[in-house]
This record gives structure tokens, C-alpha cells and sequence, in this order.
């Protein structure tokens, strides 16, 4: 055995880095977007559901909306506190972007990124309403909950310890949401609506995981940023959102 | 960005044949900058010969210690290592930035806990700072520490090691294990690799009853150990990694650096083509685009390059791609270091050409 080997080799066997000083060109630019898109979806989807807080309909509901938009935005500001270590500038970061700005309810943009934002596609659309709101909050905090459980392990340590900090607290954010969706489902002249969000909201989550046979999965699990595929994650995401679902009563 | 404070020199101890511990005082406004976590490092940049190091060094003292002390082992080739254990003297001002590093586990008084560390030649320096730490703030903690190295005369800190082992008997112990020479028992020489590993948590070691390991070291030793903790049930977040964080690469060249926004010369024709050479994960394209209203990256994109960007307005850095030839003009900066430009480093959503051609690498 010699102590000669290359990053790269020592990353395709599970290695771990542990500062921007080790990580190769390459590496550091994928590791940087994946960062990217995480504080811009939180930042985005904060800025959303902020606009939530005040339907809900009792104050339950609303210290609920209220704890769900803070810890995303502590979320967002861990990792984006390791961007920093890379040279980004975070104070600019945070402000470079309109996050509250929202597409029209019936544009369609499929699983792409829009402009210079790398939020996730489902944060580019507007939420409306209280029901839309805890809906949308049930179906993205399960696929949030399963694309933290896959970035926990990833080989960059610092950003993998924020991970495994931050996804306790996100799924407890999913569990919030079931929680409300459970109190709406009991009205049965709430049951449309939900019903009507169910159907909104599902497309556009499941492509929030991205294109199937994505052509950069590979190089990212080289790198040790990537191990489960875009169609794995989504085929758990669906088999967890029929169980949650089922379990709350609401035919899929 | 990175900026950088003074820390005085206020004495270099030559530890072993080719390793010298400094110990640094920051300047009295500047101690709270310079408070650190037990297992950080410290990143110090100099001069040489026009070209400016960035070379980082794990601090070695424990958080009772009160000071700074970093260790520095002579690399073959290493230009900021050599000096160091060549030149640096008591009196000299090196320049620094704050501590960094997530090299550590929360620390609690009350905690029992059992730590296992592996140290792989000057990768004991962190360790060292993480052993003396849990020694001295957690009471009923217990840590074991393996520590690698080629021969007896490269064992850095061997004697403080012992010292401590003497003074908190039963809550610390070493296993050395020598490279280049046999011991009574063979498991104690040779490399710590996963056989080696194996065996002792056959006899030597309660693996089961760990809470947190702790690895610095060469790669392959790293990988190897992790692997056997892994096969011994510890998680993730109980393997905690720290790759030498001052691995010489390769030199670099030094480039033209891009000019900074302002620079009236080469006004860009809004007409003229620039050709531009693209590589990106080794593969390498020409494309053509023009030399004004069009960034890199926009026409990398725009080539169906899959180039790495995030906010596009010179902020995060993720596009950053290094000039090999030509000159290009960067509007916005707010990321890259003096240090990175001067070397070629470009931010590629903010970079237009001012020559005919350029060629711009993502890779290195």
C-alpha cells in the first residue's frame, strides 16, 4: 500500500473531504451547485410559505407555518455558511434574488431551473391559500425528508454534518404538514380543495427530483455527492406519499 | 472572502529531524478572531518568489493551552514547509486567517464517552489538539489513540504523548505502529491498513464500546480504517475525517491575469467573434462567440457545456474556471481572491473576451 493515491480515487472509495482546500476543480463546482440549489430552494420555499402564516386558521396553525419558515431559513443560512468557506460572498447571496417572486400558477417548467436561480422547480410556483399550503407542505417535506437521507452521506463532511443536523428538523416540518392535512380532511367540505392541491402539487413534486437517466448522476457519484439514482429517490417519494396518504384516509 | 491577521511568532521548536512546532500570538484586537474549536487549522500565506502560498497547518494545542501552536513537517518539495523548517525564527510575523475546520465532536463534562483516534505521521497534530481537549474537559471520557509513523525518530510529540499518558493513566492509551521496524509484537509494526485494523479490534481495542473515532492521515490509511469501523457497526457520524489539508499539488504556471472591470483598452466590438476553447471533464470544445453581450458561461451554456453555475451575478463562485489563454475582461467579482485572479481564476458569468481567442479550463 502506498500513501500515494489520487483524490479522485480516494473519493470513488467512500473517502470524505473535509475542507475547500482539498476539493478538486471539478468537485468544488458540483459540490457548489448542490449547495446552491438547497439554499435556494429553502430561501424560496421560506419566502413562499411566509405568505402562509396568517391563513391559518387558528394559532396552532400559525405558530406551526411560523417555526416551518424560520427553520428553513436557518437551513439555508447553515449551508449557505459553507459556500462562504468556498469564497462565496453570503451577505450578497442573500439578497442577490427576489425569493418571494413566483411563476404563474399554469406555467409549465417541467424539472428545469429557471434563469440564475437554482431553486427547485416546485418553489417557482405561487401557493394559494391555506389548504394549497399544508398540501404542498405534506407532499415536499416527504421529498425533501428522502433527498436529505441520500445528501447525508455525501463525501464533502462539513456540509454532510449540516445535513444530518438539518434533516430531523425538516421531517418534522413533513409531520407538521400531515398533522394539518389530517384536521382539513376531517371537514368533509374541506375534501375538494385537498383534493384539487393533491392533484396540482404531485406532478410537480415528482419532477422536483429531476430528469430520469440524468447524464451528470454518474459524475456526481464519482465524486461521492450522489449514491441513490433520480428514480430511485422517486419511487420511494411515491411509494411514502401513498402510505402517508392511505393512512390519512384520502384515496391516491 | 478570506482575510488575513498578523500572528507574531513567538518561538519555533524543532520537534523531530523535519518538523518544527510555532507557536503564534494574534495581536491583542484581533484574539477573538483567533479563538478556535479543538482539530482546526490555521491557513497562512506568503510570499515566494512573486508567487503567493496558501498552505494550512493544524493548530496542536488544546483549548486550555491558551495559545496558538500549529505543527510543520517538511515535505519533500514543499516551498512553504521548507522554509518553515529552515528559516522561520521567533521574531518573524506570519500572516493567517482565522481557525476553520469541523475536525471535532461536541465536548460535555458530564459525558463518559470512549474516543478512538487514528494519526498517520503529522496527522497526529490535530489529534493531539483533540486528545488534550477531551482529556482535560471531559473527566470521565476515555480515549485511545493509534498513531502511525515510519520509524521511532519520526514520531511527532512523542514525548508530550507519553506525558499525558502518564498523567491521566487509564483514560489514555497509544498503540504505535512503526513502519520500518519490527517490534516484539508484530501486530505494532508495519502499515495501519485493514488487516492491521482487524486485529486490533480482535484483542486490543472494545470497538463496540466507541462513540466517536477520529482519523487524520495519508488517504489509503484513512479509507482503510473507515472501512473496518464501518465493518464494526460505527455510522457515519461517528467516523470523523481529516485529510491532510496541505497536500502538495502541482505547480502551477503563472497566468496572465484576467482584467478587472474599468480597463478601457480592447473596447469590445460589438461585430467581432472570439473563439473560445472550452474544457470541461477532459472533454475540450471550440466554440465561437461575441465578444461583447455574451458571458463564458452563457456560451458555454449555450454549446450544451454542462458548466457548473449558481447565482450568475459574481457572488457564489461556482462557475469559477482558470484562463490558460487569451484575455478576457470580469465585470463583477465579489467571490474570488486577489490571490485566485492573480493566477488566472475567473468568474465565468462574469467573464467577456478582450482577445480573439480564449481558452478557459473548468477542470483544474
Amino acid at each position: 500500500m502506498s500513501d500515494e493515491m489520487t483524490i479522485q480515487s480516494y473519493l470513488e472509495q467512500g473517502g470524505k473531504l473535509s475542507s475547500p482546500e482539498n476539493a478538486p476543480a471539478r468537485y468544488r463546482g458540483e459540490l457548489m451547485r448542490l449547495m446552491a440549489s438547497f439554499v435556494d430552494s429553502e430561501l424560496a420555499g421560506s419566502a413562499g410559505f411566509a405568505d402562509c402564516i396568517n391563513n391559518g386558521p387558528g394559532i396552532a396553525e400559525r405558530i406551526a407555518a411560523s417555526r416551518i419558515v424560520l427553520e428553513k431559513l436557518d437551513h439555508g443560512e447553515r449551508v449557505l455558511k459553507i459556500m462562504g468557506d468556498f469564497g462565496a460572498d453570503t451577505v450578497r447571496y442573500a439578497s442577490h434574488h427576489p425569493w418571494t417572486q413566483r411563476m404563474a400558477r399554469d406555467a409549465d417548467i417541467g424539472a428545469s431551473r429557471q434563469g440564475d436561480d437554482m431553486r427547485l422547480n416546485v418553489f417557482h410556483y405561487p401557493i394559494e391559500g391555506w389548504t394549497d399550503a399544508v398540501t404542498m407542505n405534506v407532499l415536499m417535506g416527504t421529498a425533501v425528508t428522502i433527498q436529505l437521507e441520500e445528501l447525508a452521506g455525501i463525501s464533502y463532511q462539513p456540509l454532510a454534518e449540516q445535513f444530518r443536523a438539518i434533516l430531523p428538523r425538516e421531517r418534522r416540518h413533513a409531520e407538521l404538514g400531515i398533522e394539518g392535512l389530517r384536521k382539513l380532511w376531517a371537514e368533509e367540505t374541506g375534501r375538494p380543495a385537498v383534493k384539487a392541491s393533491l392533484a396540482y402539487w404531485t406532478p410537480r413534486v415528482a419532477a422536483s427530483f429531476g430528469r430520469a437517466g440524468s447524464k451528470r448522476f454518474d459524475a456526481l457519484k464519482r465524486f461521492g455527492l450522489r449514491s441513490r439514482t433520480n428514480d430511485a429517490l422517486l419511487s420511494e417519494w411515491r411509494g411514502k406519499t401513498d402510505e402517508v396518504l392511505a393512512e390519512l384516509g384520502i384515496a391516491a | 472572502m478570506a482575510r488575513f491577521f498578523p500572528l507574531n511568532v513567538t518561538d519555533v521548536r524543532r520537534e523531530t529531524r523535519d518538523a518544527v512546532v510555532v507557536t503564534l500570538a494574534p495581536r491583542e484586537e484581533d484574539k477573538d478572531r483567533f479563538g478556535y474549536m479543538q482539530g482546526q487549522y490555521l491557513t497562512f500565506r506568503r510570499d515566494f518568489d512573486g508567487e503567493e502560498l496558501r498552505r494550512s497547518y493544524s493548530i496542536c494545542a488544546g483549548l486550555d493551552e491558551d495559545m496558538l501552536r500549529v505543527g510543520i513537517k517538511h515535505i519533500d518539495g514543499g516551498c512553504f514547509s521548507g522554509w518553515a523548517n529552515a528559516e522561520l525564527k521567533a521574531g518573524d510575523v506570519l500572516e493567517a486567517m482565522p481557525p476553520m475546520g469541523s475536525f471535532h465532536a461536541p465536548l460535555d463534562a458530564e459525558a463518559k464517552k470512549t474516543y478512538l483516534a487514528f494519526a498517520g505521521g503529522s496527522g497526529i497534530t490535530p489529534v493531539l489538539s483533540i486528545i488534550k481537549t477531551v482529556l482535560a474537559r471531559e473527566q470521565h471520557s476515555d480515549i485511545t489513540l493509534v498513531y502511525g509513523n515510519r520509524s521511532v525518530a519520526s514520531i511527532m510529540f512523542r514525548e508530550e504523548l507519553e506525558d499525558l499518558k502518564n498523567t491521566h493513566l487509564g483514560r489514555f492509551n497509544i498503540i504505535h505502529v512503526l513502519e520500518n521496524e519490527a517490534q516484539e509484537i508484530d501486530l505494532f509494526s508495519g502499515r495501519i491498513d485493514q488487516k492491521k485494523c482487524r486485529l486490533l479490534f480482535d484483542g486490543w481495542i472494545d470497538i463496540g464500546a466507541v462513540d466517536m473515532a477520529f482519523i487524520c492521515g495519508p488517504e489509503p490509511m484513512m479509507l482503510a480504517i473507515a472501512a473496518v469501523l464501518r465493518e464494526h457497526g460505527l455510522r457515519d457520524d461517528q467516523i470523523k475525517f481529516e485529510l491532510f489539508a496541505s497536500a502538495p499539488r502541482p505547480n502551477r504556471a503563472q497566468r496572465a491575469p484576467a482584467k478587472t472591470a474599468g480597463t478601457d483598452e480592447g473596447a469590445a466590438d460589438n461585430n467581432k467573434i472570439c473563439q473560445a476553447t472550452i474544457t470541461l471533464d477532459g472533454t475540450t470544445k471550440t466554440i465561437e462567440m461575441p465578444s461583447s453581450g455574451q458571458s463564458v458561461l452563457q456560451a458555454a451554456l449555450a454549446a450544451d457545456i454542462d458548466a457548473p453555475h449558481a447565482c450568475t451575478a459574481g457572488v457564489c463562485s461556482t462557475c469559477r474556471a482558470l484562463v490558460l489563454e487569451g484575455e478576457v475582461e470580469m465585470q463583477t467579482n465579489h467571490a474570488l481572491d486577489d490571490y485566485e485572479v492573480d493566477r488566472g481564476y475567473v468568474l465565468t458569468c462574469q467573464c467577456y473576451p478582450l482577445s480573439d481567442r480564449v481558452v478557459v479550463d473548468y477542470d483544474q
